[in-house]
């Protein structure tokens, strides 16, 4: 997903949109920011910084500054829930755990390797039990003794799941078990930063009501979930401009921009 | 023998000489085996080279290649083993190696061992021997260690024809403690703020090394350290001076990808990093016994067990441990001026994995930002590593 935050000098939300990113994601960054810009009744020149996260950065030709998707979520999160001390996003292609002191970014643990632990696990398990993503969450809540998933390949969790509805496992307790898999697999990674409250999840993971339980049951501790969690990433990044821009005029500094161009990136741009 | 390398007439020195040894790993071996030489490949810091030097074998050090996708060896080990021990009999098998006239492996961990041994499977050379070097510092350890390089010895004697005196031995010891000591006064150029010299370059003047003969290569090595002091186009002031710690680096990849940040890198412990150069042989009246005392207890890696220090009640101490097997790298932190550290490894590398978490308590506990990469050991892996030392940079600010 691809997604823009504009926020004003007092870090209000002026313009939020998400857009799927798909294969053209090097074309995308300017058309969901025009977008953007129409919401929030901007022109382009108005707005006084922009910050790339995210794995796309490096595509926003129209960026002043590129800043991680660890630190703005750090910041993101810290901004909805300022007594937050660790964060965990899942979103579609990896998970992340923060450990966030006083509002800033203190150290962070990553699952980029494979699909285990992120949101594509669950997509691609819903499709193989023939439900859509939204419908898991209602199923599982009918379990009584969730399956107990032993692989950690997405693959080969496919053939096992497969192999146990065969032998009669209900399909709620095999739903339930994909959740608590993957809530087992990011706690743990989680634990290696050691878990201290308040634990806030986001991420587009962190809208399943089944994924939350699963991740509140494996954590032992309660966890926040923003309103919006798809955007903590985005909304940091916005904030961090705006922290940037007012720190610079209170110095009397000038504000280093790029040569910035609201047009699709191409491969010579930088 | 200058070996100085000539192409079309032109002659290139210093670190234009390493970067095209670099590039071109075999340039010189072929050159020197048309010569008449013998080239004997090994595999990372055991191998005791100054044996080779001393009867005139040429070491010539195996690496992986990053870039080439692996096929072959897949074949032959698992595709859950150390993938630079894949890469590297990958190369063997598709012939890239085809110049050596022989094998020297010794025990580093237990995947390089079967390497070897199917290596002498499927790749058949005139010469092979395999060192069982032990894994601990303890005596009788290192007393062994000394009987397994006799039988070297005997193995190398007979494949040269030729006598390994002990003059010769302690002849070619010198020659090499002469590349450790001038590897470490070119790591002294990375001391100064901005370094004098890059990261990548490091790599590049270092597999340069492990691809000519000593006596090459301590050449190569006063050409770059010269030429660097002299030049004024280094690398550039950066907010973060990197400490690189961990599994086999042997190509400019991770490091570029590091450097193209805001971060120099200015000290290692790696291979073929500084852990090969950092202490010297001690000549002994067997110079046996000193080559064995330095390749066991000297060298610092992760694949020698040291025993666990003890408090004055003779207790177990987490800490007296950690500080009595990282400890010299709190003083190359200190000596270097670094701010942060990369721990990374490669996947499947048990040996230095194990130790990730004792180190990351100890560089903890010594106020040494760290942050741990396990990766690949593909040019594809490189782009999410990129995000993680971003905000590894972000964090140390």
């Amino acid at each position: 997903m691809t997604k823009v935050v504009i926020v004003d000098g007092e870090g209000l939300l002026r313009a939020r949109v998400v857009s799927n990113t798909g294969a053209e994601h090097r074309r995308l960054a300017n058309r969901v920011m025009e977008e953007a810009l129409q919401q929030a009744g901007l022109p382009f020149d108005q707005v006084s910084y922009v910050v790339a996260t995210g794995y796309g950065r490096i595509n926003v030709p129209f960026a002043d500054r590129q800043i991680t998707e660890l630190t703005c979520h750090a910041k993101g999160v810290a901004s909805l829930f300022p007594a937050v001390r660790t964060a965990l996003d899942i979103g579609g292609q990896d998970a992340k755990g923060l450990k966030i002191k006083n509002g800033v970014l203190e150290d962070f643990v990553m699952n980029d390797k494979c699909a285990a632990g992120t949101g594509r696990f669950i997509e691609v398990l819903a499709g193989t039990l023939g439900l859509k993503v939204d419908e898991l969450a209602a199923v599982a809540a009918k379990s009584t003794q969730k399956l107990r998933i032993t692989t950690t390949c997405t693959v080969f969790a496919q053939i096992e799941i497969v192999s146990r509805l065969s032998e009669g496992v209900p399909l709620e307790d095999v739903v339930a078990g994909v959740y608590d898999a993957i809530a087992r697999r990011t706690v743990n990674m989680l634990k290696q930063l050691g878990v201290e409250p308040d634990v806030v999840f986001t991420g587009g993971v962190a809208r399943n009501a089944g994924m939350v339980k699963a991740v509140r049951d494996n954590l032992c501790y309660d966890v926040f979930v923003p309103e919006d969690p798809l955007i903590t990433g985005a909304m940091g990044a916005a904030l961090l401009g705006k922290e940037l821009v007012l720190k610079a005029r209170a110095k009397g500094q000038p504000i280093l921009r790029k040569e910035r161009r609201l047009e699709e990136a191409t491969f010579f741009s930088s | 023998m200058t070996g100085n390398i000539r192409v079309a007439g032109e002659q290139k020195q210093g670190l234009a000489r390493a970067g095209q040894i670099y590039h071109d790993r075999d340039i010189r071996m072929r050159q020197l085996k048309a010569e008449g030489r013998k080239v004997l490949g090994y595999l990372d810091i055991y191998p005791v080279l100054e044996m080779l030097t001393a009867l005139d074998l040429v070491p010539f050090g195996i690496l992986g290649d990053i870039k080439e996708p692996i096929s072959r060896a897949d074949a032959c080990l698992p595709t859950i083993v150390c993938p630079f021990l894949r890469s590297a009999l990958d190369l063997g098998l598709k012939g890239r190696y085809d110049f050596l006239d022989g094998l020297v492996a010794a025990h580093t961990c237990e995947v390089g061992e079967k390497w070897a041994h199917i290596w002498r499977i499927y790749i058949d050379l005139p010469y092979i021997h395999y060192i069982d070097t032990p894994h601990t510092t303890h005596q009788s350890a290192r007393e062994h260690l000394a009987v397994l390089l006799s039988d070297f010895q005997g193995t190398l004697e007979s494949f040269t024809g030729a006598k390994l005196t002990p003059e010769r031995l302690r002849r070619a010891i010198r020659m090499h403690n002469e590349q450790r000591a001038l590897v470490r006064g070119l790591y002294d150029l990375r001391k100064p703020d901005p370094p004098l010299i890059a990261g990548t370059e490091v790599v590049q003047v270092l597999v340069a090394l492990i691809s000519l003969p000593v006596e090459e290569g301590n050449e190569l090595l006063r050409q770059v350290i010269d030429e660097v002091k002299q030049r004024h186009d280094g690398p550039k002031k950066k907010p973060a001076r990197l400490l690189l710690w961990g599994s086999v680096v042997d190509s400019t990849d991770l490091i570029a990808m590091i450097e193209d940040l805001e971060a120099n890198v200015v000290m290692d412990d790696t291979f073929v990093g500084s852990r090969a150069y950092f202490s010297d042989v001690k000549l002994t009246d067997d110079p046996l016994e000193g080559l064995a005392e330095h390749y066991l207890v000297d060298i610092r890696n992760p694949r020698t067990f040291r025993e666990t220090a003890l408090d004055e009640a003779n207790r177990k101490d987490y800490w007296a441990d950690l500080e009595s097997r990282h400890g010299y790298l709190k003083d190359y932190a200190r000596e270097w001026n670094v701010n942060g550290v990369i721990l990374q490894t490669l996947r499947y590398c048990d040996i230095q994995g194990y130790e990730v978490p004792g180190l990351k308590d100890y560089l903890e506990h010594i106020g040494l930002p760290c942050t741990y990469l396990e990766w690949n050991y593909s040019q594809a892996a490189l782009s999410p590593l990129r995000t993680r030392v971003q905000a590894f940079l972000e964090v140390i600010g």
